[in-house]
């Protein structure tokens, strides 16, 4: 059992005060609008968080190890630009077009290779992160942070700052019954309860998971026990950049459209519930069941104040009060244990 | 059946040079199946150069020579090709993953190895007892590893190298942050791993665990291999003399005699020390002690006795829990660091690399960073006053380099200490606490800062020495006092003859 045991013991002690956490927060919401305890609320909140989710599983573990991806969202948003791009091309002009205008001689991609298309974008993104980071010896935090701008710039640039649309006209013109079907329309949230399940096995049920915290725990400990550290890190480095590419393509496969403000802002959320979930900042340990929390409750607060009706310019204030307000409580406790 | 002798570890006609400079010259060393190898030198002698050539961190094409395990010719290019063919080296700094368990830490080569493989806690919890228990090291194989105290990480450490069954196995001054008992228990396993027919490489400072330990040395001087031998033709002096090219003799200056006569300049009563681990909790019943001007005082125990917790209160950095200081017969208010250094009295580290340095800056930079205040006008620095102070400290502890623009990290580490002890120098102290000064720090650069304590005594400066190594408390000090269980129990006069007496009342009871 080991470390599992105890970890999963102060894990335990950790999680049943962040559920009653969680409870009060949906109770709080619950009692001043009860639509917002409806599933269909509830499902909403979830959908919510799925496209910043499936950017955050990678990262969680890229953070376990001790190094960062702040880019993210702007890997997202090129990634997505990109998939949807080749797409789309074969209908009509990608930008400047119509909604839909579906045209049946034009050379298509599926949409479903858009996602792979997706992924590999931002696979490519990752792996100049970890070139940056690894072979040019730049902190992480400003590599990517200078990623950031790039990507940002170039999603933006590439598409004229227009919208790119019609993402499966195509494919629902070839196919309809696979485009009405369950598994399209909750394709989202099906990739990322996999993504999840993937992360979860590599963190804490494989090997794999004990090497990278032990990178992120002590890198010369890890160096000296036969770990070729920069290898597995730039592994990490490209498969966040490829979850964050995946997160974007399929955010528009789930809209059929993608504007070039997508993935503003994940990177925050995403760290946020990261963190708020009790991986460490500083490396060394790690968890995707503590991500999922962070996720649930960031993305139950954003929502809970919409149906409540609080001002939109203090909704990012009172968020942003709460996440200080729990690492502070976390730190804290973390202190006197 | 081996039929020929070859040794377990060979490494033959090493050179190798960073620029100009050479760091190796024909470097020979052959060490045998279950015989202990010790080899030292001085800091930058070239030790750790030999040894990151034998770790693979320095790739056999950056440098000349062979190196052969079992007989066999190796090309190391990585620390995992030295780790495939039976090298495995303990390195001196801890390096434990403090997140994972005794257990993960222990099997950590083998994680790695099997990385694509499922964890299999409770199966790895077996194997890692079974580890401990074939090599009767006592660690708690569940027990999360940032619980364990600095000796258990060295343990463990060593473990998780022999974890791998290697042919050789290095120990890089495995004993610099352990005392007494643990020493011995470190001892132990050494002497395991010689019947296992392991080869062992020990570098160290400590003469005395060289003339125990080891069934053959190697001396290392400015890169070449100045003696080797078995253990029955070296004894301490032929080492010593080899290692400096001096004779000990002179390795502890004579004390200064006046401090007899002399005024109590510094006085503490009824000290409460604090237990920094539990708020408001005594750590040490309360003592009192009086210090003459030009006086060394030592403070003698073992680890964890409370000496290094004194030291923080005396000096601010621990509140006092109750007590009184007087410095020239005056009650002075010490609530916190500036408090100590404004009533003259100063402080160095034992823990240089955490609390003692600046690893990005300079070597200027880093002797004044405490008296910045002296070296500026209208808070502005003058670079012409930082320059003298810091070329006349640099002089007076024979730092080197000379260089005080070089970068800190280009220092041995005997001459980083020096500068930690010129830091806390230029305030200008009267009451100098020094705790360690000496640890991890090679022969020379010992004498040279014996050289400066009695220099400052004989100024009139009074000083408080902690020091795990009893030869040099005794040999330094007038008097040492002695901490244990949480008391002070007695004192013994500063003499080398003294050392039994000071032991027994260290660890308690009669042998």
């Amino acid at each position: 059992m080991s470390s599992a045991l105890i970890s999963g013991r102060s894990g335990l002690r950790n999680s049943s005060s962040r559920v009653a956490f969680l409870i009060l927060v949906l109770g709080f919401f619950g009692l001043q609008n009860s639509a917002f305890l409806s599933s269909a609320s509830i499902l909403a909140v979830f959908q919510g968080l799925v496209f910043v989710g499936i950017a955050s599983v990678f990262l969680t573990i890229l953070i376990t190890s001790g190094e960062f991806d702040i880019s993210v969202g702007a890997n997202a948003a090129l990634s997505g630009t990109i998939a949807a791009y080749f797409v789309v091309r074969g209908d009509h002009e990608p930008w400047n077009g119509p909604s839909s205008t579906y045209n049946p001689d034009g050379e298509h991609v599926s949409p479903f290779i858009g996602l792979l298309i997706g992924a590999l974008v931002g696979a490519v993104i990752g792996f100049i992160n970890a070139a940056v980071v690894l072979l040019g010896k730049v902190p992480s935090f400003i590599a990517t942070i200078g990623m950031l701008f790039a990507a940002k710039s170039l999603a933006t640039y590439i598409p004229e700052g227009k919208p790119i649309r019609g993402y499966y006209d195509h494919g629902r013109a070839s196919n309809p019954d696979l485009f009405n079907s369950f598994f399209v329309k909750n394709l989202s949230i099906i990739i990322f309860l996999v993504l999840l399940v993937i992360g979860h096995v590599i963190l804490k049920r494989m090997n794999f998971g004990r090497v990278v915290a032990a990178i992120g725990s002590n890198k010369e400990a890890a160096r000296t026990s036969g770990v070729q550290v920069a290898k597995m890190k730039a592994v990490l480095f490209v498969a966040t950049g490829a979850g964050a590419g995946l997160a974007g393509a399929v955010s528009v496969f789930h809209f059929g459209a993608i504007y070039f403000s997508l993935g503003s802002g994940w990177e925050l959320t995403a760290i946020a519930a990261i963190v708020l979930g009790g991986t460490s900042l500083f490396g060394g340990r790690g968890t995707i069941i503590g991500l999922i929390y962070g996720l649930f409750l960031m993305q139950s607060i954003a929502s809970g104040m919409v149906s409540v009706g609080i001002d939109p310019w203090w909704q990012t204030v009172i968020t942003g009060a709460i996440v200080l307000f729990t690492l502070v409580i976390e730190r804290v406790r973390e202190r006197f244990k | 059946m081996a039929t020929k002798q070859s040794f377990a570890l060979e490494m033959k006609d090493i050179s190798k040079s960073f620029g100009n400079t050479v760091a190796l010259r024909n470097v020979n060393l052959k060490v045998s199946r279950g015989s202990v190898h010790g080899l030292i030198g001085q800091n930058g002698a070239g030790k750790s150069t030999l040894m990151k050539i034998l770790s693979g961190l320095y790739s056999h094409d950056t440098y000349e020579g062979l190196t052969f395990v079992d007989g066999k010719e190796v090309k190391l290019k990585s620390a995992l090709d030295a780790q495939a063919v039976g090298i495995a080296i303990v390195p001196q700094e801890i390096t434990v993953a403090d997140t994972l368990s005794v257990a993960d830490n222990l099997l950590l080569p083998a994680l790695n190895e099997g990385r694509s493989k499922l964890y299999r806690a409770s199966a790895n919890l077996e194997k890692a007892k079974l580890v401990l228990k074939d090599f009767d090291i006592a660690l708690d194989a569940s027990a999360l590893a940032a619980t364990l105290t600095l000796v258990q990480k060295q343990i463990l450490m060593i473990a998780r190298a022999l974890s791998l069954n290697p042919e050789v196995l290095v120990l890089d001054e495995p004993t610099s942050s352990l005392t007494g008992d643990e020493i011995e228990n470190l001892f132990g396993v050494v002497h395991s791993l010689r019947e296992r027919g392991i080869a062992t490489v020990f570098i160290t400072h400590k003469m005395d665990e060289i003339l125990t330990l080891c069934d053959f040395v190697s001396i290392l001087r400015d890169g070449e291999v100045v003696f080797e031998g078995e253990r029955s033709v070296f004894d301490a002096d032929i080492l010593v003399s080899k290692m400096i090219g001096r004779n000990l003799g002179d390795l502890y200056p004579q004390k200064n005699k006046m401090e007899l006569k002399s005024d109590v300049v510094f006085e503490v009563e009824n000290l409460h020390v604090p237990d920094p681990k539990r708020r408001g909790k005594a750590l040490l019943e309360p003592f009192s002690f009086e210090l003459r001007r030009g006086e060394i005082l030592g403070i003698g125990g073992l680890v964890g006795s409370g000496r290094t917790e004194i030291l923080k209160t005396i000096f601010g950095e621990y509140r006092k829990l109750g007590g009184k200081i007087r410095s020239g017969g005056n009650e002075v208010t010490v609530q916190n660091i500036q408090d100590a250094i404004g009533n003259g009295i100063g402080y160095l580290t034992e823990d240089r690399k955490v609390e003692g340095l600046f690893f990005n800056l300079r070597v200027k930079q880093n002797f004044s960073a405490s008296v910045l205040h002296l070296l500026s006008r209208f808070d502005f620095l003058i670079k012409v006053l930082e320059n003298r102070k810091v070329r006349e400290y640099v002089e007076k502890l024979r730092v080197k380099p000379q260089d005080s623009n070089a970068p800190l990290t280009s220092l041995s580490g005997g001459n980083q200490q020096k500068v930690v002890l010129g830091k806390s120098l230029m305030t200008e102290p009267k009451i100098l606490l020094l705790d360690e000064p000496t640890k991890g720090v090679d022969i020379a650069s010992k004498a040279e800062i014996y050289r400066t304590m009695v220099n400052y005594a004989e100024s009139g400066v009074s000083i408080v020495l902690v020091s795990s190594e009893f030869p040099e408390l005794l040999a330094m000090s007038n008097r040492v006092l002695v901490f244990r269980n949480g008391k002070m129990i007695g004192e013994v006069e500063g003499k080398l003859e003294n050392e039994r007496d000071l032991m027994l009342m260290s660890i308690g009871g009669s042998k």
